[in-house]
């Protein structure tokens, strides 16, 4: 094939060329693009993951907000609730508070009252038997007198 | 200034004579091995430098074979092939090139001329190499559809029964099919031997014209048709992968 020849071709380099190429093929078949190729792999797999996660990181976080919102809500909620009946009660208490003083007051009172009556009625009693025995201590002084005015009188005069 | 569609003999290695376009097969083939595996066994999740350049053109290329196979899996089976033959051949296109294309070589007596024979000859510059590609890519094919398919059914893409609906024409369009497994072979090879050997003969008459600035513009040109080249064989050694795949349809 005198064609083959004028175009350079020769069997030998022929081989040559295509065993080499065979050679570089598996050569970067085994040792490079499959270990490429499947790094590049794990590693898109990996950020797929890595953006999964984080987006349920994301979900989570917003689940966990509502949550706490709504347990904020809730405890304001209970508090106002619970600040309601502690002023009621307070309210309530004072009120009772205020009628038990009252009461206490008005017994006070009439204690004092009926101790001042008492002691009035006691006072006024000792004052009118000590006026009678005045009274009649002092009759019975000018009695005695008058009397003794006469005797002493006639006594003066006997003498006299 | 001599141009030689055959590549030149540097020497001999026993029987097998080394010509310049081996010469480049070879050390670009070394090159890459290095590299190649070099960078896989140091790849690290945050990459970096040259690692960061050989991912983005994976990925692209992977992203390209899996576009055209539209399967992961067989994505996969392909791409070592496709991504040989684009990373060899842009080299090997891109080492013809480099400057000392055609002025650095060994001196040699031609007809009574004194003339070189040059070092640097782009691989694809050469029938032996775009052939042994070819023909490589194209039996890779077959036996890819073989794979696939099962030898019955692959065969049934080329040896069409007369005697069913599209009678004759069927036979007759099988037959051409065959022809055109040939065809695809031959027009492998002239097409990159062509483009690169062309550009590698515009260079150097360039360079003989107006050695200054002139060639410039070729010089870029050359880079680019290099590129399509490459970019073009591993294309269509993916389609015909993909197509020797997929049953055809009546």
């Amino acid at each position: 094939m005198e064609i083959f020849a004028k175009l350079g071709i020769d069997w030998k380099l022929l081989l040559a060329q295509a065993v080499n190429f065979a050679i570089l093929f598996f050569v970067l078949k085994r040792y490079a693009y499959q270990p490429m190729l499947d790094f590049l792999e794990e590693r898109s797999k990996r950020i797929d993951q890595g953006i999964k996660d984080a987006e349920a990181a994301q979900e989570k976080l917003a689940s966990i907000q509502e949550e706490e919102k709504q347990v904020l809500k809730a405890a304001r909620e209970e508090g106002r609730a619970l600040l309601a009946k502690a002023e009621e009660d307070a309210k309530k208490r004072a009120l009772a508070r205020e009628a038990e003083m009252e009461a206490k007051a008005g017994s006070i009172l009439e204690e004092a009252r009926r101790q001042i009556e008492e002691e009035k009625s006691k006072m006024l009693g000792e004052a009118r038997s000590e006026v009678a025995a005045l009274v009649a201590l002092s009759v019975e002084k000018v009695l005695r007198e008058s009397v003794d005015k006469k005797k002493d009188e006639a006594v003066i005069r006997n003498r006299a | 200034m001599e141009i030689s569609i055959a590549a030149e003999k540097l020497f001999s290695l026993g029987a097998l004579p080394i010509t310049n376009a081996f010469l480049i097969g070879i050390l670009v083939s070394a090159l890459l091995m290095i590299l190649g595996t070099r960078l896989a066994k140091n790849l690290s999740s945050v990459p970096k430098g040259l690692q960061n350049v050989v991912e983005v053109i994976f990925e692209a290329l992977l992203d390209l074979v899996e576009s055209v196979t539209q399967d992961k899996k067989q994505a996969r089976q392909f791409f070592p092939l496709i991504a040989t033959i684009f990373l060899f051949v842009l080299l090997s296109n891109w080492a013809g090139l480099l400057p000392g294309l055609g002025t650095v070589g060994l001196a040699h007596e031609h007809e009574g001329h004194a003339t070189i024979i040059p070092f640097l000859r782009s691989t694809s510059a050469d029938l032996n190499f775009t052939l042994a590609l070819s023909l490589i890519t194209v039996t890779t094919v077959q036996f890819t559809g073989i794979a696939a398919l099962g030898a019955v059914r692959y065969a049934k893409k080329f040896l069409v029964s007369p005697f069913h609906k599209p009678y004759v024409i069927g036979t007759m369009v099988g037959v051409l099919e065959l022809v055109s497994e040939i065809g695809k072979t031959i027009s492998f090879t002239f097409r990159l031997f062509g483009n690169v050997f062309a550009g590698e003969v515009l260079l150097t008459v360039m360079l003989h014209l107006v050695p200054f600035l002139l060639p410039l513009p070729f010089l870029f040109l050359e880079v680019f048709v290099g590129f399509i080249q490459a970019v073009v064989f591993a294309m269509l050694t993916l389609v015909f992968l993909k197509m020797a795949t997929v049953e055809m349809e009546h």
